[in-house]
């Protein structure tokens, strides 16, 4: 079945297939209520499946481009969405998961292991109390991956400066070719080393959208999943302010989905800005000592725009 | 190019302690290396207590919190404290006699009699200053015979760096924001090849105005900061605090005047707390905190 190739939790899974959504085909077809009350979740929660299908399916085309850019200010989860993505992408098949490996750049130095550790530990948690519930036996179930097993399939690099970056993103195709099980490279964040003083800012737009272009040719070549995490900054536009992603310009034409994370009010949201299939909505999650997870707010309707 | 592998970092990755149990649970070990941690408050909650204090502790062994290292201190505005320092490095040497032997015959020995030896103190006056010091302070970390490596460089405060040059013009804000990235990159340079905890203090400034405005972006675990009985933001907004990995905040608030007992007269109240306000690592939590003469401490309240 399709959606067992989707890299979201077994517990997500199982209430997919049961509820009939076996292909990517009637997932890209529902919308996020139809399938929260289908599926008895949240809101937030069924924009994420929706999200991560339409990332799949995409990833079937040789059309479109399957790279995601996610910004936010600093505490809002850039990081802690990373971590979960690198840990998610190993779900194992027998999971239901992709049981891929991850490319996590980080130029920031906010990768943190204990954190991933943590993260990885609740996935584990969460993916033996699915089979268990799947199995209807009481016998302990070996998910057959340990929080160490999770650690060691994350291809972590540190970047520290913007030649180290170009030079890495410019070697990943010869990298994934020897590491076919590669299944999402993780940039964490793609413009820290870039907003520094460049004498030549048309030599900064060139190699910026160089490096777009050079991660968009690696989604589609290994059929992956390329998330960069990006920061806002302000641009004042005749007397007003507005929050816009760093060097947004640069990336606007490359990406072609974004995903903005902001604060409403004491919650954490997640609003599609664009993309190709999906409406623009916007759901609430939470960050957890187990990762990213609903918001436990009794607000959960996805907002749609 | 090959991937770092993370079995082989440190688990959980090193951190140097505050000297207190409280504040060391509050942060989960204390402060990371490899990291740029950012403490922000009005002037006199404490920050630069706290910078003295964690500059004392970074030399005791790792088996005590420690980072068996010296810290390189830039102070920015005032001179620097060395009569608190002092003070503080009396007390501290009398709460670890084991560390420093203070004798003698054991001074010959061990440099590390006096800990104010393992302060190196500099001032800086400008973010250009700053930025052309950076090679001296690589050779510095790298090439000195200092009885402990340094491990620790702390900088008191980063937002007096910025403050006189720089005007509220578009292009003034765009060069000013290009130096944060410039000076924060090359310090996450030498944090992550030396294993360096580094600690920036930073200012606030008053919160003007309504929810609009680019003061009024909530940055972080609380939708807003006071002290002193006033809503205040960060200084150097958005762009600074894409700079660094974690912020705590350091708020104070006087409660009035609190009648003494029969003995003593009224004296003033100062609450202090300490708040997470973003970290890779760590959930929200804030810890309340006194400044005594011995040094900064957690209350459990």
């Amino acid at each position: 079945m399709e959606v067992c190739r989707l890299p979201l939790s077994a517990t997500q899974r199982g209430k997919l297939i049961s509820a009939g959504y076996t292909s990517l085909s009637s997932l890209s077809s529902a919308s996020a209520s139809d399938l929260a009350r289908d599926l008895k979740i949240s809101d937030g929660e069924a924009l994420e499946i929706l999200n991560v299908a339409s990332r799949s399916s995409r990833s079937d085309n040789a059309e479109g481009s399957h790279a995601i850019i996610n910004g936010g200010v600093p505490g809002i989860g850039k990081t802690q969405l990373g971590i979960q993505l690198a840990v998610n992408v190993q779900i194992p098949p027998h999971c239901g998961g992709l049981g891929g490996r991850a490319i996590y750049i980080d130029t920031e130095g906010s990768f943190m292991v204990e954190r991933a550790l943590q993260v990885a530990e609740a996935c584990i948690e969460d993916m033996s109390e699915y089979s268990r519930f799947l199995r209807k036996d009481l016998q302990t179930f070996q998910v057959g991956l340990q929080s160490k097993d999770i650690l060691e399939n994350i291809y972590y690099f540190r970047v520290c400066s913007y030649t180290e970056q170009i030079a890495l993103v410019n070697y990943l195709d010869k990298f994934i070719t020897e590491h076919r099980d590669v299944k999402i490279v993780i940039i964490d964040s793609i413009t820290f080393h870039f907003r520094q003083d460049f004498d030549d800012l048309a030599l900064r737009t060139r190699v910026l959208s160089g490096m777009a272009l050079k991660l968009m040719k690696v989604a589609k070549n290994f059929s992956l999943a390329v998330v960069l995490l990006n920061q806002v900054t302000t641009k004042h536009t005749e007397g007003s302010f507005q929050l816009g992603l760093a060097l947004g310009d640069s990336w606007s034409h490359s990406c072609t989905n974004r995903v903005i994370l902001y604060w409403n009010g004491n919650e954490r949201c997640a609003y599609i800005d664009k993309s190709p299939s999906l409406r623009s909505a916007s759901a609430p999650y939470s960050v957890t000592s187990r990762g990213i997870r609903n918001s436990t707010s009794n607000y959960k309707r996805v907002k749609m725009m | 190019m090959t991937p770092e592998n993370l079995l082989h970092h440190p688990f959980p990755s090193q951190k140097c302690t505050l000297g207190c149990p409280i504040l060391d649970r509050c942060l989960s070990g204390g402060v990371p290396c490899n990291s740029i941690t950012e403490i922000v408050a009005e002037s006199g909650s404490g920050k630069t207590q706290l910078c003295l204090q964690l500059s004392l502790c970074a030399q005791l062994p790792v088996s005590l919190g420690g980072l068996s290292a010296s810290a390189l201190y830039f102070h920015t505005e005032f001179s620097f404290p060395f009569r608190r320092l002092n003070q503080l490095s009396h007390c501290f040497q009398s709460l670890y006699p084991q560390v420093f032997i203070s004798d003698a015959v054991n001074s010959s020995k061990n440099g590390n009699c006096n800990p104010c030896d393992n302060i190196y103190v500099q001032s800086v006056h400008s973010a250009d200053q700053l930025l052309d010091m950076m090679p001296k302070i690589e050779s510095f970390l790298a090439n000195s015979k200092t009885h402990f490596p340094v491990r620790l460089i702390v900088i008191d405060s980063v937002a007096a760096l910025f403050r006189s040059e720089f005007g509220n013009t578009t292009s003034d804000l765009w060069r000013r924001s290009s130096l944060f990235f410039k000076i924060s990159g090359k310090l996450k340079v030498l944090a992550k090849r030396y294993n360096l905890a580094v600690v920036v203090t930073n200012q606030v400034v008053d919160f003007v105005g309504s929810g609009e405005g680019v003061n009024g972006v909530r940055i972080g675990n609380l939708g807003s900061l006071c002290s002193s009985g006033r809503r205040v933001c960060p200084a150097l907004g958005l762009a600074w605090a894409s700079c660094v990995n974690s912020r705590l905040f350091l708020a104070r608030d006087e409660n009035g005047l609190v009648d003494g007992d029969e003995s003593s007269f009224p004296y003033w109240q100062t609450t202090r707390r300490l708040h997470i306000i973003f970290a890779p690592h760590l959930p929200y939590s804030s810890c309340e905190l006194v400044i005594r003469r011995e040094g900064v401490f957690g209350i459990d309240r």
